[in-house]
């Protein structure tokens, strides 16, 4: 039985626009299959990808879990013969799905557009201008540096905890109507989903698939570095909570406390992860491509996130008011910022293609030819 | 002048080292009674051609006898003007392949020497044939296409006049009726006006070429040099002479009528790639059904072509073809979308660029796949099933429009119905029958397309290799038909784009002009470039068997109406086909004859059965097989010594008499080196090859009277790189004559 097709060309234009502009040089050679460590012999990965969005068809991209198994170790870039950088397409293909599922649509489109990147950004810091105005904290405070001084942790918390509750809420919605896409359904029970989570979980802890990668090599380092910085900075918030309000201690912690020691190694740890990063893009730029904006905004707004965190409390501690104060209120802006976009940025894919992966685990042993 | 032989061995490369010199040269100066036998460490250098000229002056040689390398080596050199050479290689053929000092290697040598002395004793001095009329030097264009016009603008620039002929009443053949032509120009990106809008200026503006429009061929007589041409033009019957015609006459579309199983007929917005073309230049692409403009427009590639039914062939041009309309949709509106669905995108060369461009466009759908059904559906449009695409299912598309990208049919294909025209009525038209199906019952029958209308016995047209399209050695001749002085370029010779039609022309311009200037000399033209020599036929003794005049693979011999064969010597290729074929053995050239060959062979010294020194006489073409050797003696590969080899034009120049006169002299059996032949034939003389595995199999009979087993003769077919195989091939035939037994006729 065939098909009806309908080629979307609003579609591949959003795919190029997105940073697959080299999508319409492939010509379906396979290369990219053979080179590719995830392409089974039974599906012609990412080669089939290719078409889908040379054809703008839409509905099979997004609902495509393969592309989320894909970790861009650009193989497939390096070895195009035809330079359509399968990569940087099933990249754009990725941006492109996350655009889908998060919600409002408008935000996802600001978010994928550096048009408005400057709006982005007023956003949160005319936000928490307002609110420091509101409260009477719009100056620099006297006397020892303390932040909690300019913002103290109660308005934090009435900020920060809404945002980060919103983004939780638009991930909620993404990933219901993108497990519906993928399995078909939306309902699954949960229990059966349990033992490919805790392998999924394993298999990220340890990095698993990045460490497959040939042209990317040391990308699984680098990603380390920031996916644990993120998860230690993670673990130090969650102390700070706790410190607070159970022990009842305010900040600032003495150095050596636990606290503080996971809170400066993790800082370190993402600060070389993402520099890592950087610096793997450009030494395969010529092999692999360089990213898209996408990328760069959200490797960017995890350099702001870290630079302004080390720096406020470096200056803190060299007791500069002056620089220390602003440079904390800019590091809450881009913490603002990274939770308030996430659903829509690059860290979105985090969630996806966890997802994905669970999925894939799942079905492994049935039909899912991207055994893991 | 009387013939005075000279003989030269030169003692260099080795020669000196592994043959007793002394004894070679008595083999002429004793046994063939020939003073004059010299020997030099190095005959090539300057000193050696000096000793040779300087000694002919003394000792008043008229032939030389040069004992030395392959006669395909320094033929500049041992050229001595009005001195006949004849060569003898003891080189590659003798102490390159055999173990120096030998018994057998003096005796290969002095067979070969014995053999090279007989030849220049019997061989006649060469005496070109000059018609009694003069040649004309002008060159005849059939067609006036962009093929056609390049080839007449090339040989006007060459400074030879130039008749074209084209059937339409303007010129620009099948590029007039194109909107755009995908570019033949880097960086070829771009389309392109098609280029004979130029081309036609130039036509009518250069004083060389005249040109004859509404006009057709209905009659050449005669051959290179002479042909004769009837033209009929607006009623008007004239007659003139040329020297050669190159043949552009193009090709046709493939008949959509037969495509109904791709919506053809179903339905009017199923359209072919020609019909796109009239819809781009009247200037908007719109549907036929309803004049809405086509937005969705899916084009099925190798439409009838690359299939068994229809066209087995690819036609090299559709997939650029396609490519190019699709931009034109695309270039007309940005909201269209065309879809290309292809068995395999060809885009030779650097159409790849256009290729490239066209990708690029994001409007373009490009997939491989098999269309298998072009259904019409509601509100006129079209639904397309293709099974097998790259998208990894069978898909279905709804266009508003099909183009069936179509081949191409060369127009000496299409077998045209005549009705007998007579010059004073001129409404007489002829009509176009039908086409021929590519599957035509016999494949090498001269098809009647009405276009040269050649008074030759074989047939008023050029003989066909397979699909309608003229035969030539394509490998190594590709201009070169079956009919000397004819040379075909362009879609008729075989499917191609504009570019390459014009690079085609130019070469088939050129030939035009080679075959008139070689034919002015008394020369031939390929393969035997420069060969003087011509068949004579000793016509007293002829049977009309009608051999030669069938045989001939160049159509060269005509026939009288008692059927005696008119030889037309400037259409000969000189291999000697006829001479092999007469069974009353009168057709003979001045140095290669019937006599000269047996006589050769009789002068091969065959030792007594005791001697346990079989002999094997190998007729070997000088075209690949005896390089071949000559590459095996320059390789020191070992060969039998037991062989002895003369060369000949062609295998179909190989008279079964030479067979059974080497037999009945007690060689043990003969062995026949040729080219390959069948469907991807390499023979030079394109059935020479052929012919001689036929007759070989008919030598049976003759063995069978002789008492003699068949093994004793064998046909090999040998490419020019596979000289490796010659010491298999050589001493496997030697095995088989062991198995045998000598032959009984030793001593006789």
């Amino acid at each position: 039985m065939a098909n009806v097709i309908k080629p979307d060309i609003s579609v591949v234009k959003e795919i190029i626009s997105s940073g697959g502009e080299s999508l319409k040089k492939c010509y379906q050679c396979a290369t990219c299959s053979v080179v590719c460590n995830l392409s089974p012999d039974d599906n012609p990965f990412p080669r089939k990808e290719m078409i889908n969005a040379q054809w703008g068809l839409k509905d099979r991209l997004v609902s495509d879990p393969n592309i989320w198994l894909c970790h861009q170790c650009s193989d497939c870039t390096a070895y195009c013969p035809r330079g359509a950088k399968p990569g940087e397409v099933i990249g754009a293909v990725r941006k492109m799905t996350i655009a889908h599922y998060a919600v409002p649509g408008f935000l996802a489109k600001m978010v994928g557009n550096i048009k408005y990147l400057p709006l982005l950004i007023a956003f949160p810091v005319l936000f928490l201008l307002a609110v420091l105005g509101a409260t009477g904290h719009l100056h620099i405070p006297d006397g020892e540096i303390v932040f909690g001084h300019l913002m103290p942790h109660t308005l934090i918390d009435m900020v920060f905890v809404p945002v980060a509750m919103f983004a939780a809420l638009v991930f909620a919605v993404g990933v219901l109507r993108f497990w519906k896409d993928i399995h078909g359904q939306c309902k699954c029970s949960l229990a059966s989903l349990i033992p490919a989570i805790i392998s999924v979980k394993l298999d990220i802890l340890a990095h698993n698939k990045f460490r497959k990668c040939e042209v990317n090599k040391g990308r699984a380092l680098a990603h380390m570095g920031v996916f644990y910085g993120f998860i230690g900075l993670a673990i130090t918030t969650a102390l700070a909570v706790f410190c607070l309000y159970i022990l009842g201690q305010h900040s600032p912690y003495p150095q050596l406390s636990p606290l503080k020691i996971i809170g400066n190694i993790s800082a370190i740890a993402l600060l070389a992860g993402i520099t890592l990063v950087v610096i793997n893009r450009l030494r395969v730029k010529a092999q692999a491509g360089i990213g898209s904006y996408f990328d760069w905004l959200f490797i960017g707004v995890i350099y702001t996130v870290v630079l302004s965190g080390i720096l406020a409390e470096v200056t803190r501690l060299m007791d500069i008011a002056m620089l220390a104060y602003p440079i904390y209120f800019v590091h809450l802006v881009s913490v603002f910022f990274l939770f308030f976009y996430a659903p829509y940025s690059k860290l979105a894919h985090m969630v996806y293609r966890s997802i994905a992966l669970v999925y894939a685990k799942k079905n492994e042993k049935k039909d899912n030819p991207f055994s893991v | 002048m009387d013939k005075k032989l000279g003989v030269y061995i030169c003692t260099g490369c080795g020669i000196g080292d592994s043959l007793d010199i002394e004894k070679l040269s008595k083999v002429a100066t004793k046994e063939y009674k020939i003073s004059v036998c010299k020997t030099h460490a190095c005959l090539c250098a300057d000193e050696g051609v000096g000793f040779i000229k300087s000694d002919c002056e003394a000792e008043a040689v008229t032939t030389t006898i040069i004992c030395a390398c392959s006669r395909r080596i320094h033929q500049d050199i041992f050229d001595f003007a009005d001195k006949v050479v004849e060569r003898v290689n003891l080189r590659e053929h003798v102490v390159w392949s055999q173990p120096a000092n030998h018994e057998d290697t003096q005796m290969m040598a002095e067979d070969y020497l014995r053999m090279g002395i007989v030849k220049a004793q019997k061989s006649q001095a060469l005496d070109p044939y000059k018609p009694a009329e003069e040649i004309s030097r002008v060159v005849l264009v059939v067609g006036g296409g962009v093929a056609g016009m390049t080839a007449a603008i090339e040989a006007a620039k060459a400074g030879t006049q130039v008749v074209l002929v084209e059937k339409e009443a303007c010129l620009g053949g099948f590029s007039a009726k194109l909107h755009k032509h995908f570019p033949v120009n880097p960086p070829y990106d771009s389309l392109q006006t098609p280029p004979h809008v130029a081309m036609i200026k130039e036509v009518e503006v250069n004083p060389n070429i005249n040109v004859h429009t509404s006009a057709k061929i209905q009659k050449i007589a005669g051959g290179p040099g002479l042909f004769d041409v009837t033209m009929e033009q607006k009623g008007e019957s004239s007659q003139f002479r040329v020297g050669a015609i190159v043949l552009a006459a193009g090709f046709v579309p493939y008949d959509a009528t037969k495509l109904a199983h791709l919506g053809f007929g179903a339905s009017p917005n199923v359209i072919t790639n020609v019909q796109m073309e009239e819809l781009a230049k009247k200037g908007k692409i719109i549907r036929p059904s309803d004049g809405k403009e086509a937005k969705n427009v899916a084009f099925i590639q190798c439409a009838g072509s690359r299939d068994a039914n229809h066209l087995p062939y690819c036609s090299t041009s559709c997939c650029m073809t396609s490519l190019k309309q699709a931009i034109y949709v695309r270039e007309q509106n940005q909201d269209t979308a065309a879809y290309i669905f292809y068995k395999d995108m060809r885009t030779m060369g650097q159409h790849e660029d256009f290729y490239i461009r066209a990708q690029e466009d994001e409007g373009i759908f490009l997939t491989k796949g098999e269309v298998v059904g072009v259904k019409a559906i509601a509100g006129d449009n079209l639904a397309v099933t293709v099974e097998n695409t790259l998208l990894g299912e069978n898909i279905q598309i709804e266009a508003d429009m099909v183009v069936l990208a179509t081949g191409m049919v060369p127009v000496t294909g299409i077998e045209m119905v005549v009705k007998e025209v007579t010059i004073d009525d001129a409404s007489c038209e002829q009509e176009q029958c039908s086409q021929v199906s590519s599957a035509t019952p016999d494949e090498t029958a001269i098809i009647k397309s009405d276009i040269l209308n050649l008074e030759y016995r074989q047939g008023p047209e050029l003989p066909q290799l397979r699909y309608g399209f003229p035969d030539s050695h394509f490998i190594c001749f590709p201009y070169e038909t079956r009919r000397t002085g004819i040379y075909a370029a362009g879609c008729v010779r075989h499917p191609m784009d504009i570019g390459a039609c014009m690079d085609d022309a130019c070469g088939a311009a050129l030939k035009a002009i080679q075959c008139i200037e070689l034919t002015s000399h008394g020369k031939a033209v390929h393969p035997r470039v420069g060969d003087m020599s011509y068949p004579e036929f000793f016509m007293q003794r002829c049977t009309q068997c009608k051999r030669c005049t069938d045989e001939c693979p160049f159509g060269a011999i005509n026939e009288d109406e008692k059927f005696n064969p008119l030889p037309n010597p400037t259409r000969c290729r000189r291999c000697g086909t006829c001479m092999g074929a007469c069974p009353e053995r009168i057709i003979s050239f001045k140095d290669y004859s019937i006599d000269i060959i047996s006589s050769m062979m009789k002068a091969i010294n065959v030792p007594e059965e005791d001697e346990e020194k079989p002999r094997v006489l190998v007729f070997m073409c000088e075209n690949d097989a005896v390089p071949a050797l000559d590459m095996a003696g320059a390789k020191r590969l070992s060969l039998n010594p037991y062989v002895r080899v003369i060369p000949v034009r062609c295998l179909g120049s190989v008279h079964l008499v030479w067979i059974t006169d080497a037999l009945s002299k007690g060689i043990d059996g003969v062995l026949l080196i040729g080219c390959k032949h069948g469907d991807d034939y390499q023979c030079h003389f394109v059935k020479g090859s052929e012919l001689a595995n036929t007759r070989l199999s008919k030598v049976k009979e003759t063995l069978d009277r002789l008492r003699l087993e068949s093994e004793r003769v064998k046909m090999v077919q040998l490419a020019i790189n596979e000289y490796d195989l010659l010491p298999g091939i050589f001493s496997e035939f030697m095995e088989t004559m062991e198995k045998v037994g000598p032959n009984p006729f030793k001593g006789f």
